[in-house]
């Protein structure tokens, strides 16, 4: 009995206890690991990447000098023979995303809201599973698949459709394949929660007050799930334009992408002025289209968003 | 099923029923008739061969606990489910089949259904829009319908700028732009609180009779159905129980359920005896008038009577002379007095473990303690009689649907 007092009087204390004030931090402090770590791993990196950028190659041994500073880099990342390659991953970067687009929009929605709910679990599982295996292996995978004397030749081939071996292992066709099969997921899973996000009463309510299948995706689903789709866009468009794994296993010499240049100068060519240039045309490359596909898709749902608008003001 | 079926039928329909067929054509605008609805999910039979007729201009309230049918019933109507056998007529116009944005019905949705990404004058246009008004007709009727729910000053906010029963207002308004021959309503005051229900159970009542739209209202809550409808049916697994006006509901139920359901009730067991108006039971002989039709001499039967029907007089200091005379009478012992505001509550003790609630308004209680000894007494006209195995099935559903109250129908898992 008089333990149990004691205790009590012990741990409750008239006022409630009060954290003396030099152990009080500003509320900015929660952010600052998140700030360290952007700061060392993401903001020092890039600005030492541009910084290279502006030098050069001093010897055979070297691997970048910056007590010359120009823009000479630029010209020689730029030349024909890269610019070519950068071509090329800016088409297999938007065909690929688009062909991604084109999938998983109607397989996201009709999982979210007509695949029967107690299948969902199994559904997504599908989608995920192949990232249980290594993303090298996946894509080596395609090799022998795509290889003129593999799976898919032959196929055609006994049924008829082909009358010699295909040939698109080590082309852009190969890589918009690999491309495609290992982002699919990564677009597929934000899509998905996003659609799921709008809640079915929303979509009744709009047929309810007369609008059909179409009016209905167009003025209500999809401009409640917009954040989910573009979240889903960007994780595959950005990751893609600099993937090189792909493009080095199932590409070859044909289906080359800046991503592999990058890596070659760096570790082949030990030329990082050069590497430094090309990944910094990259990434103003990925910031340009992005920022051109937002101001397209924005000026094509001007009609939309005109029809829709509605201000009565004040009352007068 | 038949007796559910024959319960469905609304007092002077019949011929309506008859003629059903003939005149669809000719049914005005605004009425609803379900006929032999049936509604099964994979096994489950969700609503079970109902028939409810609707006369235009009613308000009609489907009231019972959750999974009782009443929702999936308003789904029918609106078009979000396909009955799995059996017709459903609105304005005369056959509308198995025809899809939602096809039917001139509206629903104002539980949990509102507004578009965040819309402004409040956009929500309520919305319908409009769909059907290609005119800009200029759309803003003149906008502005019309929102100052008929006194919403006109919040039109260009956003949704989630207001508060529950702002955004209740503007579901209202946006239900009713297209001027429906019937608005559905689920449950659309069960996200509100109390003062606020009762103020919009006044409004919409009101908006209804200006308006003389059909409006078909499904609520689990009693208080409601009885303040706001001409008409309430019942619903208990899937059947519709009872269909009649509230006072008729409440003075004359046709089953124990309803009995029950409704207000309180007192259920005390005992035993037919040859007079079909007279129960022997453990605690003195029961009368009613209303005989049930089911029941016959000897078998066991419960009797129903409503608190507020009971009196109470202490036994201590009354006289034979002054005692009140009633057809009914128990002797008991207070158990426990509770104010009710306007009402004092006795709960008596009639032994054999068995309690009568007494319900008496204030000025008229007599002052009792817990111990007096007290005689409870009621009139014949009050006492119902049930089946005894109809009452205990009833109360046992009745004291589940308390339990567990109606979950919102939006919320949605993965």
């Amino acid at each position: 009995m008089t333990t149990l007092t004691e205790r009590q009087s012990a741990s409750s204390p008239k006022a409630p206890r009060r954290r003396p004030r030099w152990m009080k931090l500003p509320s900015f402090a929660l952010a600052i690991p998140a700030w360290a770590w952007l700061f060392a791993f993401f903001v020092a990196p890039v600005a030492l990447v541009v910084w290279f950028s502006f030098g050069y190659k001093p010897g055979i041994f070297g691997t970048h000098a910056n007590d010359v500073l120009s823009f000479d880099r630029y010209a020689e990342a730029l030349s024909p023979t890269f610019f070519a390659t950068f071509q090329n991953t800016l088409w297999v970067g938007v065909v690929g995303t688009l062909i991604c687009l084109a999938i998983s929009i109607p397989f996201a929605y009709w999982l979210a809201f007509k695949a029967p709910v107690s299948r969902r679990g199994i559904l997504l599982a599908m989608v995920m599973i192949p990232f249980w295996t290594n993303f090298l292996v996946r894509t080596i995978g395609w090799q022998i698949i795509l290889a003129p004397s593999g799976v898919l030749s032959e196929a055609l081939q006994s049924i008829g459709a082909l009358d010699e071996p295909l040939e698109i292992l080590f082309t852009r066709t190969a890589v918009l394949i690999g491309v495609v099969y290992n982002y699919l997921p990564l677009m597929i899973l934000p899509m998905f929660v996003a659609f799921d996000r709008v809640a079915l009463p929303m979509r009744e309510a709009s047929k309810d007050l007369g609008a059909g299948r179409w009016s209905t995706l167009f003025n209500v689903t999809l401009p409640l799930a917009k954040p989910g789709i573009v979240v889903g866009i960007l994780l595959v468009y950005i990751p893609l334009m600099g993937d090189y794994i792909t493009a080095t296993v199932l590409g070859g010499a044909k289906g080359n992408m800046a991503g592999q240049m990058v890596a070659n100068q760096f570790q082949t060519a030990q030329n990082w002025a050069l590497g430094s240039a090309m990944a910094v045309v990259l990434v103003l490359t990925i910031l340009t289209t992005v920022a051109i596909a937002a101001l397209i898709s924005w000026l094509a749902a001007w009609p939309l968003r005109a029809n829709q608008k509605l201000v009565l003001g004040d009352k007068s | 099923m038949t007796v559910s079926a024959q319960n469905t039928m609304p007092a002077g329909s019949a011929a309506d029923h008859a003629n059903a067929d003939a005149a669809n054509t000719s049914e005005p605008e605004g009425s609803v008739v379900i006929e032999g609805v049936t509604k099964k999910f994979g096994g489950a039979v969700a609503v079970d061969n109902i028939s409810l007729h609707v006369r235009p201009g009613e308000f009609l309230s489907l009231l019972g606990p959750s999974g009782c049918g009443k929702t999936t019933t308003l789904r029918m109507l609106a078009g979000f489910e396909e009955p799995t056998s059996g017709s459903i007529h609105i304005s005369g116009q056959d509308v198995v089949g025809v899809p939602p944005h096809k039917r001139n019905v509206n629903t104002v949705f539980q949990a509102y259904a507004l578009f965040p990404h819309m402004s409040v004058a956009e929500n309520v246009a919305y319908g409009l829009r769909q059907k290609g008004t005119p800009k200029s007709e759309i803003r003149e009727r906008v502005s019309e319908s929102l100052d008929l729910v006194q919403m006109r000053s919040f039109a260009d906010r956003k949704p989630t700028q207001l508060s529950g029963g702002q955004q209740q207002r503007i579901a209202l308004a946006r239900a009713l732009i297209n001027r429906p021959a019937v608005l559905l309503l689920d449950e659309p005051l069960g996200a509100l609180d109390r003062q606020l229900r009762e103020e919009m159970q006044i409004e919409l009542k009101l908006l209804q009779s200006r308006l003389g739209i059909t409006f078909i209202f499904v609520t689990h809550d009693q208080g409601e159905a009885l303040s706001m409808s001409d008409r309430i049916a019942i619903m208990r697994k899937g059947r519709i129980e009872q269909l009649d006006d509230a006072d008729s509901i409440y003075d004359s139920p046709a089953s124990a359920y309803v009995a029950g359901f409704i207000g309180q009730q007192n259920f005390l067991p005992g035993m037919m005896t040859s007079d079909l108006n007279v129960m022997e039971s453990p605690f003195g002989v029961l009368r009613s008038v209303i005989p049930h039709p089911e029941l016959e001499a000897g078998v066991d039967a419960q009797a129903a009577v409503r608190p507020e029907a009971v009196t109470v007089t202490a036994t201590a200091g009354t006289s034979a002379a002054t005692a009140p005379t009633a057809e009914n009478r128990i002797a008991g012992e207070v158990l426990g007095v509770s104010h009710q505001g306007e009402t004092l509550q006795f709960l008596v003790s009639i032994g054999d473990g068995q309690t009568l609630l007494s319900r008496v308004p204030r000025p008229t209680a007599p002052r009792l303690a817990v111990g007096d000894a007290v005689v409870c007494t009621w009139d014949a006209t009050s006492v119902h009689l049930f089946p005894s195995e109809q009452a205990t099935q009833a109360q046992a559903d009745i004291a589940r649907a308390v339990s567990n109250p109606a979950p919102p129908t939006s919320s949605i898992s993965l």
